[in-house]
């Protein structure tokens, strides 16, 4: 019989408090960065702090016999060429981090330095075919091929107005609270590796440390208990990770690597600029007429597209469209998938247009939103049949909630009469955030015959709270608290699961702990049902009890204790393929509308946020709680990746001046503002993930809002006080 | 980090003894929060680290019928919210009060804030040939610069003093008193600062062997302090401005305005405080002394937006120094 979510749901859907929440608030919960181990050794890596150079001469024999020092590893020896500042060259383990850092300064190292490009538009000037070699190409600018549909030149002739501008969204880098890295211990005996990762992929980081040393993969185990965030940057060893086990093994001791903070913000990954010139026409009735964009973007050393073509124009039904996107290979650290790779641009690309199409059209921007919503097709659950009315539900609330139709006013008008300027803003975003996996996800629940109960899969808790989910899943079909249900997640042996990408990991986990702990309780019911003299098929539960069809109840426990000298096991898994075989447990693709409200000083350029409505929906709600969390922190990240966040690179050193949280400016307390979550439950629909989409809108949000107060686009991210006076003096006084 | 001999002293005579006749060797220990930053990325690596924080006497707040007098060590959260410091000097307390987070304020001294080294991304970057640090020249005149000074004409180096308690000090006449090995000397804050061009030069004008004991501020005055900040929590402001004058029969006398963040040092604007002697304080005359608070500017590649919050910020600082109401607050 086929698995269904109870139609009565006890837990699922209500406001669940995290069960390692006071773990984490009290200092309990156990980091990577936290993990000491006896005997253990500190490493860090020697980077290049040029750009683009050769390695001439690395004679590390003096620091090699440096205090403290206990092993030595060669990443890129004499001849290499390294291709940005941060490139990893020699690594380390000594008893102390200090040690390991004077030792570190000890390595005579000897340069051939060469050009170098760190702008993005310095590539266009000249290409110095500095960046890495893709075969014998080395060509810093990949041209993009225009893709179109329709016809671009009828549809502006169709259009009332046409927008033409230019915006952009610069480089910003995931600054994970707990860096990169990991503790890494062989045991002597049995050449077993071990290792505490602060990863989003706990096996796979288990698998490519196996195939690294070249031993048998159940040697290996990957723990990951508790993590510091990792926002699509932290997939598998890594190479600080691969260096530490290195240096482990050669010292034969544990060690632990972290990056520390400035090489976390230049090689641990970035999310990828995108400037672009964006073209679009719509009529009097809000019809978009044609979009075309043609961007370019850095990915750095990468070689990847900064935007996802596939969607641009982004969420919106454009009949005739052209777009094109150029790679600027850069000599700086490469762009990792960060928190909805290319969504943000894309809608920063999209919605910053249609808004100024608005104002050309002299209407309020929402009947554009509206009149080019993506149709609905077909009927049923799945995206297609329920994206319009999705949408237009989420846009009526975030319209009611935010109060648009008394706060909203054409761009700069009526909008206060002092320095202080208010604005409002909208934007629109989608995500996937389906089931992954092929083999399925596997979770296991055991009921011990004490009442206890575990659950445990390998997968990982990146702060999401799916330690929680996985217990508001199982205690709602045994008729338990979830905090009953002791969650071992984390450790690679607990069977095989995927990383947590794509905010796929609730889509992927829930159904396997749905379908573990229904396994669990009809093994539990099969083994005793004869003890209570009933048929198991008469059995059900209810909260705390075990409940006969002849009215019988007996406590948990007591039942529990029915089961002699075994154990109860049950089984679940799921995938992407059996979420297509069995529809309703899991889906994907979901919508989300964002209002942003601000208060523009025009005398400084100081933009104050003070309110985003975030309206999402994620299909079946498991924790309403931590969903809305999860979209807070969402537009917190949006907030200062609109507002704060850019990595700024310096020509003449070909150095990122800014690897800190000092001027790489991320907002406290006083620069977040309120935010209202609306979560659209649709329990029909299934799982889906919900990581990633709540951050993708807010940016284009708050440039809307920005533009709406002062009547002027502030065309590029972050919208500092020098960008917002620059728009200001182009328009012409304040 | 490089190793480093730590010492303790109980007096003040114990700690020159200490110190060495050149900058380098011997760094003094306050608060921390910059000189341990700086060893960790290896721009300051002393042999020997004094501690200030074994002697007597060099905390704590006194305020006399005609003066308030704070000791070097005092942290920045008690000058922030000393009453005495509140009533007479406001602008003080808000400046002491916008200081980097609640851990750096409970930390940072008044000490250590006018004595603290810049906070230029090339000076604080050992890899590169920053020219406080024996480069050729300032790698931010033709780089990135954005936070860099508006006020150039002159400085070998563009970075802009960090102190937001020096321009509020200086507007206030306050005076140093700093011990070295002969003995006691006082400096007026106007002439404590100067622009280094070198390496073996800091932000001030103190010998490598003299410390601060005390600065002691004038009251009576109107005053404040104005920031103009990108972000709200821990930030530099991009701009600051600060303003002391008297104000008798509605009008402002012995005006003084400092700027801050836009020059190596704590900048006197002197023909903004000329424009507003003598007027009655209004959102005019306001406005007209930020006008005159740009003249002489030389903005970077990038600093030119900083000419327009000097403006602002001088305006709005005069206007809360007098009381009158923030027009930019809705």
């Amino acid at each position: 019989m086929a698995t269904t979510w109870p139609k009565q749901r006890r837990l699922i859907g209500t406001d669940i408090p995290r069960i390692d929440g006071a773990d984490k608030a009290t200092g309990h919960a156990k980091y990577s960065y936290d993990i000491n181990r006896p005997g253990m050794l500190h490493a860090q890596i020697l980077r290049s702090p040029h750009a683009h150079a050769k390695i001439k001469k690395l004679d590390y024999s003096k620091a090699a016999k440096m205090p403290g020092v206990k092993a030595v590893h060669v990443i890129a020896d004499v001849g290499t060429e390294l291709f940005y500042a941060g490139d990893e060259i020699f690594a380390l383990a000594a008893d102390t981090e200090e040690h390991c850092l004077d030792a570190l300064r000890a390595v005579e190292i000897e340069f051939e330095v060469l050009p170098f490009l760190v702008k993005e538009e310095d590539v266009y000037k000249k290409d110095l075919m500095t960046a890495p070699p893709r075969g014998k190409d080395r060509k810093n600018l990949l041209p993009g091929s225009e893709q179109t549909k329709g016809d671009v030149e009828q549809g502006f002739q169709q259009a009332d107005a046409v927008v033409e501008a230019f915006y952009g969204v610069n480089v910003c880098t995931h600054q994970c609270l707990e860096s990169h890295g990991l503790v890494a211990e062989w045991s002597d005996n049995d050449g077993r590796l071990t290792v505490w990762a602060s990863t989003q992929a706990v096996y796979r980081t288990a698998q490519a440390l196996a195939k690294e040393f070249g031993i048998p993969q159940e040697n290996v185990t990957c723990i990951t208990h508790h993590m510091g965030g990792g926002y699509g940057s932290k997939f598998g060893p890594d190479i600080q990770g691969i260096v530490c086990a290195h240096l482990a093994k050669k010292a034969k001791r544990p060690v632990k690597l972290m990056l520390n903070r400035a090489d976390e913000v230049t090689c641990g990954g970035n999310r990828p600029s995108a400037f672009g010139k964006v073209k679009i026409g719509g009529k009097k009735d809000g019809t978009i007429t044609a979009y075309t964009v043609d961007c370019y973007g850095t990915p750095g050393i990468g070689a990847s597209r900064s935007v996802n073509l596939a969607y641009l124009p982004y969420v919106y039904e454009v009949e005739n469209y052209s777009r094109k996107q150029d790679i600027l290979r850069l000599n700086a650290g490469s762009a990792r998938a960060m928190r909805a790779p290319g969504h943000p641009q894309n809608c920063f690309l999209t919605d910053s247009a249609v808004d100024d199409l608005a104002a050309k059209l002299g209407i309020d921007p929402t009947i554009i939103r509206r009149k080019n919503l993506p149709k609905s097709e077909g009927q049923g659950i799945d995206w297609d049949a329920v994206k319009n009315k999705i949408y237009n539900d989420e846009i009526d609330i975030a319209l009611k909630l935010s109060d648009w139709k008394k706060k909203w006013h054409p761009p700069g008008k009526d909008n206060g009469k002092g320095v202080m300027k208010y604005g409002i803003g909208m934007a629109l975003h989608t995500w996937g955030g389906g089931a992954q996996g092929n083999p399925p996800n596997e979770c296991t629940v055991f009921i011990h015959r004490d009442g206890s109960v575990t659950a445990r899969s390998s997968t990982q808790d990146l702060g999401t709270g799916q330690r929680t989910v996985t217990a508001i899943v199982v205690a709602e079909i045994l008729g338990l608290e979830p905090r009953e249900i002791n969650v071992k997640i984390g450790e690679s042996e607990y069977g095989y699961s995927t990383g947590s990408g794509g905010s796929t990991t609730c889509p992927s986990q829930a159904p396997a702990a749905l379908k573990a702990a229904t396994a669990a309780r009809d093994a539990l019911f099969a083994k005793i049902a004869p003890k209570l003299g009933v048929k198991k098929e008469d059995l059900e539960i209810q909260k705390g009890f075990i409940v006969a069809k002849n009215g019988k109840k007996t406590p948990w426990k007591k039942a529990c204790s029915l089961i002699g000298m075994d154990t109860i096991k049950g089984e679940g898994g799921w995938s992407s393929v059996l979420a297509l075989e069995e529809p309703g447990l899991s889906n994907r693709q979901v919508g989300g509308v964002q209002v942003a409200e601000v208060e523009v000083d025009t005398e400084t350029g100081v933009v104050y946020c003070k309110h985003i409505v975030a309206v999402q929906d994620c299909g079946m709600i498991v924790n309403k709680l931590c969903c809305e969390s999860q979209v807070a922190g969402g537009v917190i990240m949006g907030v200062n990746y609109a507002l704060f966040e850019e990595r700024i690179m310096d020509r003449q050193t070909g150095r990122q001046v800014n690897p800190d949280m000092e001027f790489y400016k991320l907002g406290g307390i006083q620069d977040i503002p309120r935010i209202t979550v609306h979560m659209y439950d649709m329990p029909e629909r299934g799982v889906i993930g919900i990581g990633e989409p709540p951050t993708i809108s807010t940016a284009a949000a708050i440039g809307n809002a920005i533009f709406n107060a002062i009547g002027v686009r502030v065309p590029i991210a972050p919208f500092t006080p020098e960008r917002v006076l620059a728009a200001l003096a182009k328009k012409g006084g304040n | 980090m490089k190793n480093f001999t730590y010492y303790r002293p109980t007096t003040v005579e114990q700690a020159v003894a200490l110190l060495d006749n050149k900058w380098g060797p011997v760094e003094l220990l306050a608060g921390g929060t910059d000189l341990h930053d700086l060893q960790k990325e290896y721009i300051a690596q002393p042999d020997k680290v004094v501690s200030l924080n074994g002697i007597r006497g060099l905390s704590g707040i006194k305020a006399s019928g005609s003066a308030i007098t704070i000791g070097a060590n005092t942290k920045l959260a008690d000058i922030a919210e000393n009453s005495a410091v509140r009533k007479h000097l406001p602008g003080l307390a808000e400046a002491a009060s916008q200081v980097g987070g609640p851990q750096i304020r409970n930390m940072g001294t008044l000490g250590g804030n006018l004595c603290q080294r810049n906070r230029c991304w090339y000076f604080r970057d050992e890899h590169v040939p920053c020219l406080l640090r024996g480069g050729e020249k300032c790698l931010a005149i033709n780089g990135e610069n954005r936070y860099h000074a508006c006020f150039t004409d002159s400085y070998a180096c563009v970075m802009v003093h960090p102190s937001t308690l020096a321009p509020v000090l200086i507007a206030l006449a306050a005076k140093a008193t700093v011990q070295g090995p002969k003995g006691k000397r006082e400096i007026e804050l106007s002439r404590f600062f100067q622009a280094p061009a070198k390496a073996d030069e800091r932000e001030h004008v103190l010998a490598a062997n003299e410390i601060v004991l005390s600065v002691s501020i004038p009251i009576g005055s109107k005053n404040a302090s104005y920031e103009v900040r990108h972000k709200q929590s821990y930030d530099w402001p991009l701009v600051q401005a600060a303003a002391a004058f008297d104000l008798k029969g509605g009008k402002a006398s012995n005006v003084r305005i400092v700027l801050g963040h836009v020059a190596p040092v704590p900048l006197l604007a002197g023909d903004a405080a000329k424009a507003l002697e003598g007027q009655p304080v209004n959102e005019e005359t306001a406005a007209e002394a930020g006008k005159a608070a740009i003249k002489g500017a030389k903005p970077l590649s990038q600093t030119g937006y900083k000419l327009q919050l000097v403006q602002v910020a001088v305006k709005r600082a005069i206007l809360t120094a007098a009381g009158a109401k923030k027009y930019w607050q809705v």
